[in-house]
């Protein structure tokens, strides 16, 4: 096994009082695609969550490790310094807040965090244009408040932009596939495999197996009722559409 | 003059004691009908408004000097001090004003009673101006009218601006009645800073909004200081009125508006936001009326109020309401309170901000759909950096933060 980005280790987390989350075991490859597949209501995106640090999630026991150090207290902002990266299920729209401009903001605190100088306005819009163009977004998106009335499609391509200007060393993709029509699935697709440097770490987590089709993973893990239940390599993808999560037990 | 103490004046006191101008009848008429407030009179009941009138208080009434600007009014403690050098508008004083009979605000009659003349600006021409009230005399009681007419198809964008370090202690009582008419524009926007001890102001205002003219009404009131705006709008036929209020009061502020917009010609449009920021021990108020005369058929009109409490202590008092009496209208009403939003301080935060930059941006954001309400480029960021200096003490509005259409303009020089 290559290098372990992230070591998740019998971790529990709550939301409320209810126990999503009961003793998951996971590690994360430095390089590698890894998915996470599982019915609704296994816990999937309480684990992204849980991961970056979400008001909603109480982590009660275990350990997340990432890049050898427990992260489980540390704020979201400092987790995403670091490199960590969620890109939302449903991301929020925050009106009267420019895109550029909080774009702008979030790349400057990484590359501060990394010693890197800051990005001036020219250089900083020269670039988000050039991703924008890439990702097929209408140039105005950029003046445009943030996510405020973006179509399902617009706001995943928004998430994978700021993804792709923040550089990020481990990246969470919720459901990047929900609500994508298939032009708007291949141009994030490409863009998540432009990010691919084979030190760069992805977690997609996904209901379907659609997304596989363009981003290709290196292993496959099940979670089902807050455990991961079974761990295996592309394949299982398969054997998940022809069977089903019920027909997989654990291991 | 004697002090006087406002909550025992009588209308008739003051017209023989003060020597209000007779015309003035219908005013002292209304004021002994409605009653000079107390706690428990409608208009005022979330301001504390007893301590002011059961003070002894000593009229100001100071003298003219007046010089000219390139593109100002100053009215010094309640007298025209400079006037714009352009021939578009006229400044003059008169004893005699159409004043409303129908103003529910008690302290609009006072003022117009206690007002030795009126100063009245009228525009024959389009015309942007800025009018600034300075106030001087620290612990006096000022009280003025100021009186705006539009001619017919006369747009015109007044830059209202408030001066009175130095009249620490001071209550105001002041306002305008402005007239707009037919298929005129009135924009006016308000920007007022108190800080603690300041002035208080009880502004009280009134517009007549005649058929198919408009008036879009820009208030932002910041700061620690107590002061309450009152206003009340006729709609005529085919009118239009947008009113936007920004409010950011910390520490013990007691600061709002209250207000009533009137539907009475047919098709008649009013739209009425305010935005609450409160902190610390402040109070909000927001005690709004629309009412659509049997006469307003067809109308539209909708209001709200949004608040954020920063702090457990803060409190607002929000009280839209509507009163319909017809059937063929659209209106709507609505109003809430609450903290900053935790999704989208996560969002923000998930990406790297900080918190305390993450609250900043949502703050700034919820303030920004009323400051870019604002047509003028140059008031908006002019708006932006008052709000900024009110929230964080400096301003470090920048390009990007509101339009950026210039650094585009750097990037794409920078990019050939």
């Amino acid at each position: 096994m290559s290098n372990v980005m992230m070591d998740i280790k019998n971790l529990h987390a709550k939301i409320g009082a209810k126990e999503i989350l009961k003793g998951v075991n996971l590690q994360l490859e430095e390089g590698k695609v890894h998915a996470i597949m599982g019915p609704n209501g296994a816990g999937k995106s309480t684990l992204s969550k849980a991961i970056t640090g979400h008001y909603d999630v109480e982590v009660t026991e275990g350990e997340i490790l990432y890049k050898g150090q427990n992260i489980v207290d540390w704020e979201p902002e400092d987790r995403a310094l670091e490199g960590i990266f969620l890109s939302f299920q449903n991301p929020v729209e925050i009106p009267g807040v420019n895109n550029a401009y909080f774009l702008r903001t979030a790349v400057n605190a990484r590359r501060k965090h990394l010693g890197l100088p800051e990005l001036n306005a020219a250089e900083f819009l020269r670039e988000m244009k050039k991703l924008v163009e890439e990702l097929g977004m209408k140039p105005e998106m950029i003046n445009r408040s943030l996510n405020e009335g973006f179509s399902g499609g617009e706001k995943k391509r928004n998430e994978i932009l700021q993804m792709m200007m923040l550089q990020p060393d481990l990246i969470i993709l919720d459901e990047i596939d929900s609500g994508l029509d298939i032009d708007a699935l291949r141009a994030v697709s490409e863009g998540i495999n432009k990010m691919k440097d084979g030190k760069r770490s992805f977690l997609v987590i996904t209901h379907y197996s659609r997304i596989l089709d363009y981003i290709e993973p290196d292993y496959i893990h099940v979670l089902k009722e807050g455990r991961i239940i079974k761990t295996a390599g592309a394949e299982l993808v398969a054997e998940l559409e022809e069977k089903g999560y019920g027909a997989i037990e654990e291991a | 003059m004697r002090p006087v103490l406002l909550g025992e004046l009588t209308p008739e006191e003051i017209l023989q004691e003060l020597g209000a101008a007779p015309t003035k009848s219908l005013a002292a008429r209304r004021l002994s009908e409605l009653k000079l407030p107390t706690r428990k009179s409608e208009a005022y009941r979330y301001f504390d408004i007893e301590p002011l009138m059961e003070h002894d208080w000593e009229i100001l009434q100071a003298p003219a000097a007046i010089g000219e600007t390139e593109r100002q009014i100053v009215i010094t403690d309640g007298r025209v001090t400079a006037l714009p050098s352009g021939v578009e508008v006229q400044v003059g004083c008169s004893d005699a004003i159409d004043i409303d009979g129908n103003h529910f605000d008690p302290l609009y009659y006072l003022g117009h009673l206690l007002s030795p003349e009126v100063i009245s600006i009228r525009f024959k021409q389009d015309a942007k101006v800025t009018l600034v009230h300075r106030f001087t005399r620290p612990g006096r009681l000022l009280a003025y009218r100021t009186a705006l007419y539009l001619d017919a198809n006369v747009h015109v964008q007044i830059d209202e601006r408030y001066e009175g370090e130095e009249a620490c202690g001071a209550l105001i009582l002041g306002g305008y009645d402005a007239f707009v008419a037919r298929d005129a524009t009135l924009t006016l926007i308000k920007d007022e800073t108190l800080k603690e001890g300041d002035y208080t102001p009880i502004l009280s205002h009134r517009i007549k909004v005649d058929s198919q003219a408009a008036c879009r009404l820009h208030t932002f009131d910041f700061g620690e200081g107590a002061g309450l705006q009152l206003l009340r709008a006729e709609l005529h036929e085919n009118a239009r009125i947008d009113a936007d209020h920004l409010l950011y009061a910390t520490d013990h502020a007691r600061r709002g508006t209250v207000s009533q917009i009137v539907h009475i010609g047919q098709s008649s449009v009013s739209e009425q936001r305010a935005k609450n920021i409160l902190a610390d021990k402040a109070r909000g108020i927001f005690d709004a009326l629309i009412k659509v005369e049997h006469t307003g058929k067809y109308a539209k009109a909708h209001q709200n109020s949004k608040a954020i409490l920063l702090n457990d202590g803060a409190y607002m008092a929000s009280k839209p309401q509507l009163e319909i009496y017809i059937d063929d209208l659209e209106a709507s009403h609505g109003s809430t309170t609450g903290q900053l939003d935790e999704a989208q301080l996560f969002y923000l935060r998930s990406r790297g901000i900080a918190k305390e930059e993450a609250r900043k941006m949502l703050i700034l954001a919820f303030a920004n759909e009323l400051i870019d309400a604002i047509g003028d480029e140059t008031l908006r960021e002019r708006i932006h950096a008052s709000f900024e200096n009110a929230y964080w003490g400096a301003t470090n509005v920048t390009c990007m933060e509101t339009c950026h259409g210039c650094e585009d303009l750097a990037a794409e020089s920078a990019a050939k």
